[in-house]
């Protein structure tokens, strides 16, 4: 039988649809690893509740998940699509995004738009996760929904158009640069929490008469644990999904910039090393030392595609030492009830990271045309906006909730535990009862020991 | 229900269900943002009631 050698335009062909599967393949398997870090959230909620509050904990953070699916399908992916110029939709450019677009969906000749669409999905699920640690075991489930939604759905969204897009306004206007997503991600979501819970108010005991803290324990600090190390196991996808794969070119970042997978392990493993090193050093606690590791994560995420590796561990070592630090602060200072230090783990160590990007990686060049460098100011300018664009809607919104009696579960049922009142049932049945007040584990220090 | 926008699969584009139906994709989807904003919506009454006992 007569072989015939491909010609030109089959090899092309061929070498074309074979770079678009390993692109489809590769953000399949990010998104895979992203929902590990759902597995972890939902592991580390449930076990820094007390016994009483585990699995309404747990319902809170799944159906998180499960509402900002559709959700983001619905507005969120058109958001990221329209808003790239700031407040004034480009509706042409977002045509594709539109929920009843012949691109969202099966569709032979758009491979991009699905797997790019459950990336950011992800993405936007992990905000929701964020901000759910910090208000468990008091706030209404229906007030949670739709603040998740908002967060999910619009505001991170917004926040990525404008600072995490080819040509998003603040890297064209101010050059800015955040690799892996500290502002609209962890920035928007850290600052949203705290919006909430100075509205939210303290859980029950929290606070002494006089102000004075006493920190609540959750029922397994090990589950809490292994909770946080899985976020991190899905941060490498998460991270992944901040590269674009160009098929036959060089990988980029998401502002067109060149980068490698190579760089990327260094710095986050870098990162992650110094955060842990960093926590143990001021508190020598594990909750720490592995929020620390996130912490340490942020701090370094705008610049893992830059840094001189070691530079990378200096700054994981800041957010692991400040993180802890910066959760006592707001918690004395400010009576503020983060039951998980959100605010100071995602928001604080992604304003470290924005910054510190602006004071070690000035003059790196831009793509966009017309874009300045990155400079200090341009990070300084940027970070303010994504605390803004977290706190404002998350403290505004939660405000009109309190007002309107809407946000917080009655003390009554506060007391006897949401899982006994909302779920119901118990988490352990053979165990001590839940409800039980004498059930609860005694008060110890969850935050920093420094 | 015929809901097929192809009849082969030579050249196809967009092939999923309804997706040759504007009205019908219209229909679907505005089923599925009342399922979603009402399952919010059923969270609330649901709370609203267990919380009576707890005031």
């Amino acid at each position: 039988m007569e072989q015939t050698a491909p010609t030109l335009a089959e090899l092309q062909t061929l070498i074309e649809m074979t770079g678009t599967i390993n692109m489809e393949v590769f953000y399949w398997w990010c998104t895979g690893l992203m929902v590990i870090i759902h597995a972890g959230f939902l592991a580390y909620e449930m076990g820094a509740s007390r016994l009483k509050n585990a699995l309404a904990s747990g319902v809170k953070n799944i159906l998180a998940f499960a509402f900002i699916i559709p959700t983001f399908f619905f507005f969120g992916w058109w958001i990221y699509l329209a808003m790239y110029n700031g407040f004034v939709p480009d509706f042409e450019a977002a045509a594709a995004g539109l929920p009843w677009s012949t691109n969202m969906g099966p569709n032979l000749s758009d491979n991009a738009s699905g797997i790019f669409w459950g990336a950011f999905v992800l993405f936007a699920a992990t905000t929701a996760s964020i901000f759910s640690g910090a208000v468990i075991e008091r706030i209404r489930m229906s007030s949670f929904l739709i603040l998740a939604i908002i967060l999910g759905s619009v505001v991170w969204i917004l926040g990525a158009a404008w600072g995490w897009h080819p040509t998003g306004w603040l890297t064209v206007e101010w050059g800015f640069h955040d690799f892996g997503a500290a502002g609209c991600v962890h920035m928007v979501a850290g600052f949203f929490a705290l919006g909430v819970t100075i509205n939210l108010g303290p859980r029950i005991g929290r606070f002494m008469a006089d102000g004075t803290p006493v920190d609540i324990k959750g029922h397994s600090m090990p589950m809490t644990i292994i909770g946080l190390m899985l976020i991190i196991v899905g941060f490498f996808g998460f991270l992944g999904g901040c590269m674009i794969y160009a098929g036959s070119a060089q990988w980029t970042t998401i502002f067109g910039t060149s980068v490698t997978l190579s760089a990327v392990s260094f710095n986050t493993l870098m990162a992650f090393s110094g955060g842990i090193i960093g926590a143990y050093f001021v508190t020598r606690q594990p909750f720490w030392m592995m929020s620390g590791a996130l912490a340490g994560i942020f701090s370094a995420a705008p610049g893992l595609d830059l840094y001189y590796p070691p530079l990378a561990f200096l700054l994981g070592i800041t957010g692991g030492v400040v993180a802890p630090l910066a959760d006592k602060f707001i918690t004395n200072k400010f009576k503020v009830d983060d039951a998980v230090g959100a605010f100071a783990v995602h928001g604080v160590g992604g304003l470290i990271g924005l910054i510190g990007l602006g004071v070690f990686a000035s003059g790196f060049p831009n793509v966009i045309e017309g874009a300045p460098n990155v400079s200090f100011t341009g990070q300084l300018m940027s970070a303010a906006v994504m605390a803004l664009l977290g706190f404002v809607p998350g403290f505004g919104l939660s405000y009109v909730m309190a007002k309107m009696n809407f946000l917080r579960v009655p003390p009554k049922a506060e007391e006897m535990g949401l899982d006994i009142v909302e779920v119901p049932l118990e988490a352990y049945p053979e165990s001590v009862p839940a409800y039980s007040s004498t059930s609860e584990v005694p008060a110890t220090k969850i935050t920093a020991n420094a | 229900m015929n809901s097929s926008p192809i009849t082969t699969w030579e050249g196809a584009e967009a092939y999923f269900t309804f997706a040759d139906s504007p009205s019908a994709m219209m229909l679907i989807l505005g089923l599925a943002v009342l399922v979603t904003a009402g399952a919010v919506v059923a969270s609330v009454l649901h709370e609203n009631h267990t919380y009576i006992d707890y005031k």
